[in-house]
């Protein structure tokens, strides 16, 4: 195990630059967002969580396929590789860690792989980041709910602790080991932070965030039942806009479009994030859409995530991160309604 | 003079019981307990029994009258407002998207309101500066009188010190960080087009990928949609999860409307959006 200073993190945030891409939180206007980083000394590891998920990193907004030239006689095409150079995630909270292992099931555990979420989750070495133990968890958020803790190291590659103004790293996998062992200007930690370390990772699991834990099968059977009760789902989804602001900053929603972007005959296929609360989102080309109406929508994307989901892969597909309760433009919690169902 | 939320909260309840007891409409939209008091949510009460979940605080900045055009034409709605949110349901009638004889208007006369993700007072920073509602049928609180007079269009000073080149400049920086969710769509009581111009394929006008061309074909396309119809509620600017200051080209496009047609958006129902009426008088200056 290994430790900086808290205020030396600039010198890791160097390091890892020299070894490849950077993705750290950095502050913006609103609020903490992961971005490429240029500058080491924007990396600020000063955040509660930050407003985007990570899940850019593997999965960004808009991913290009292929470049395509129409205007001559034969087409003129080419398919455009992901950079592939080594990726460094630096600052990723646990709950957010725990996505990714989520997001993998569908893009790369089960067939047919998607290559592009595969190589760059190969290229990456995860940082994780331990909450804030010591701290109220925010009021929206509800990951110990789901059983996870606010100090997981599980799935990080080496996790990551504050200890008052020091910064505690500890590899988990050996891609962590090999990585920690050759960073420079890092000391070596004494056993005095060895446990330290444990305490945390143990203060974590027993980290309260505001609902009680529920078993992923009864929510999963509770909402199958639910499915066809119309004026259930009616009444849940009065307030929503159908905005896709819930879904663009959840860290496990995977759902895409693939555009043709063309001009003057050259152009682009690119994936770019789609969302189940568009009206479009279930357009036909015959000109039906089997979910016309909001409550559709909003049953689709509640179901999903903690009935279809625990069903086909026996996890639930959310993390409790609470992004899209904070982000609703009318405060809608996503749990909240999971709750009422579960009262139903 | 304070406002006294609760009494407003009290009589709203009171008014909703009556009229859904008599039966004069079959929906009240209103304000509903959320995850903690300072989240709380629209929330509509079609029988007496849902009558006791209404809540109102400082918090309730949401914009109610978005919801009307949800419901079908001819459905009897009594719907609570504040002032911005009053101009949205005249506005909505001059567009003849609802009847007048088919709303209850529930006026609440307030300042103080807050917006629930940042705790920031939004009297005229994102919103119209009217304490009042400019029309309503029951009002649910006494009426604001004494309070400073404040022009929705201070907040513009710092944007019109720029000139073209660093106005250009600043937009372009604001919605590169867009991600297009479309929340400030979705939150816009104005914005009622299906299909909205940008979900359209045939032809697409602009691209569906969050970088800077498409995001600007669907900003700059939307602030002109709603030029002299934007009644200034700021639903958009707090709907945006990246903070883009959208309100900032709204409040531009209605000061310039104002000062060119002497009439601001959503303020009486025998008035026209004064981009679909011609006046002998009207300013050529658009032309100029």
């Amino acid at each position: 195990m290994k430790k900086t200073a808290l205020n030396q993190i600039s010198e890791l945030a160097a390091d890892l630059m020299r070894r490849g891409t950077l993705i750290a939180p950095v502050k913006e206007k609103a609020g903490f967002v992961f971005r490429e980083i240029s500058d080491a000394g924007r990396v600020d590891l000063n955040f509660y969580n930050t407003l985007m998920s990570p899940k850019s990193a593997f999965f960004p907004p808009t991913e290009d396929f292929v470049r395509y030239d129409k205007s001559k006689t034969v087409l003129d095409a080419e398919g455009v590789e992901p950079d592939l150079k080594p990726v460094f995630l630096l600052g990723v909270r646990p709950c957010d860690v725990k996505s990714f292992q989520i997001m993998d099931i569908h893009f790369s555990d089960t067939a047919p792989a998607d290559p592009y979420w595969k190589k760059r989750r190969e290229a990456a070495t995860i940082f994780g980041y331990a909450f804030d133990v010591d701290a109220p968890a925010d009021a929206a958020d509800f990951y110990s709910t789901l059983k996870i803790g606010a100090a997981d190291p599980e799935g990080s590659d080496i996790f990551m602790i504050k200890k008052g103004d020091q910064l505690l790293l500890k590899a988990v996998t050996p891609k962590g080991e090999s990585l920690l062992s050759s960073l420079n200007g890092l000391a070596q930690a004494g056993a005095e932070d060895e446990k330290y370390f444990d305490d945390y990772v143990a203060r974590g699991r027993n980290f309260k965030t505001r609902h009680a834990c529920v078993e992923d099968g009864v929510i999963a059977k509770k909402l199958e039942d639910l499915f066809h009760k119309t004026e259930f789902w009616e009444k849940i989804s009065d307030a929503c806009l159908s905005c896709g602001a819930c879904t663009f900053v959840c860290p496990t929603c995977y759902c895409f479009d693939i555009c043709d972007e063309t001009l003057f005959g050259k152009g682009i296929r690119r994936r770019v994030w789609d969302a189940c609360m568009f009206t479009d989102f279930t357009l036909e080309a015959s000109g039906h859409n089997p979910r016309t109406k909001v409550y559709q929508r909003l049953r689709q994307k509640i179901c999903h995530k903690y009935s279809f989901h625990v069903r086909k892969y026996g996890v639930i597909s959310c993390v409790g991160c609470g992004r899209c309760t904070r982000n609703c433009p009318v405060n809608i919690d996503i749990f909240s309604i999971v709750e009422k169902a579960l009262k139903t | 003079m304070s406002i006294d939320f609760r009494k407003i909260e009290d009589n709203l309840k009171k008014e909703a019981r009556r009229l859904l007891e008599a039966q004069k409409v079959s929906l009240v939209l209103a304000y509903g307990k959320g995850f903690d008091e300072n989240h709380p949510m629209p929330f509509v009460a079609r029988n007496v029994s849902d009558v006791d979940c209404i809540v109102f605080n400082e918090y309730c900045s949401a914009n109610l009258a978005r919801y009307l055009v949800r419901y079908p034409r001819g459905t009897k709605i009594a719907v609570a407002v504040k002032a911005a949110d009053s101009r949205t349901v005249v506005q909505l009638i001059q567009e003849d998207k609802v009847k007048r004889e088919d709303l209850v208007i529930l006026g609440i006369p307030v300042y103080g309101m807050k917006d629930p993700k940042t705790g920031e007072v939004i009297d005229n920073k994102t919103t119209c500066g009217l304490y009042n509602p400019v029309l309503y049928d029951v009002l649910l609180g006494e009426e604001v009188h004494g309070q400073p007079v404040l022009s929705p269009y201070d907040v513009l000073a710092e944007y019109e010190a720029m000139d073209q080149d660093a106005r250009w400049a600043f937009w372009q920086k604001e919605f590169e960080r867009c991600i297009r969710c479309y929340a400030c769509r979705k939150a816009c009581p104005m914005c009622y087009c299906d299909p909205c111009f940008i979900d359209q394929n045939k032809p697409r006008w602009g691209e569906k990928s969050p970088e800077l061309p498409g995001n600007l074909m669907f900003h700059l396309t939307r602030f002109h949609h709603l030029a002299g119809r934007c009644i200034d509620c700021g639903e958009c600017s707090r709907a945006c999860p990246m903070d883009i200051p959208l309100y900032l080209f709204h409040k531009k496009i209605a000061k310039e409307c104002e000062e060119m047609f002497g009439q601001a958006a959503g303020m009486k129902i025998e008035d026209k959006p004064v981009l679909i009426n011609f006046r002998m008088e009207d300013s050529d200056k658009i032309l100029e």
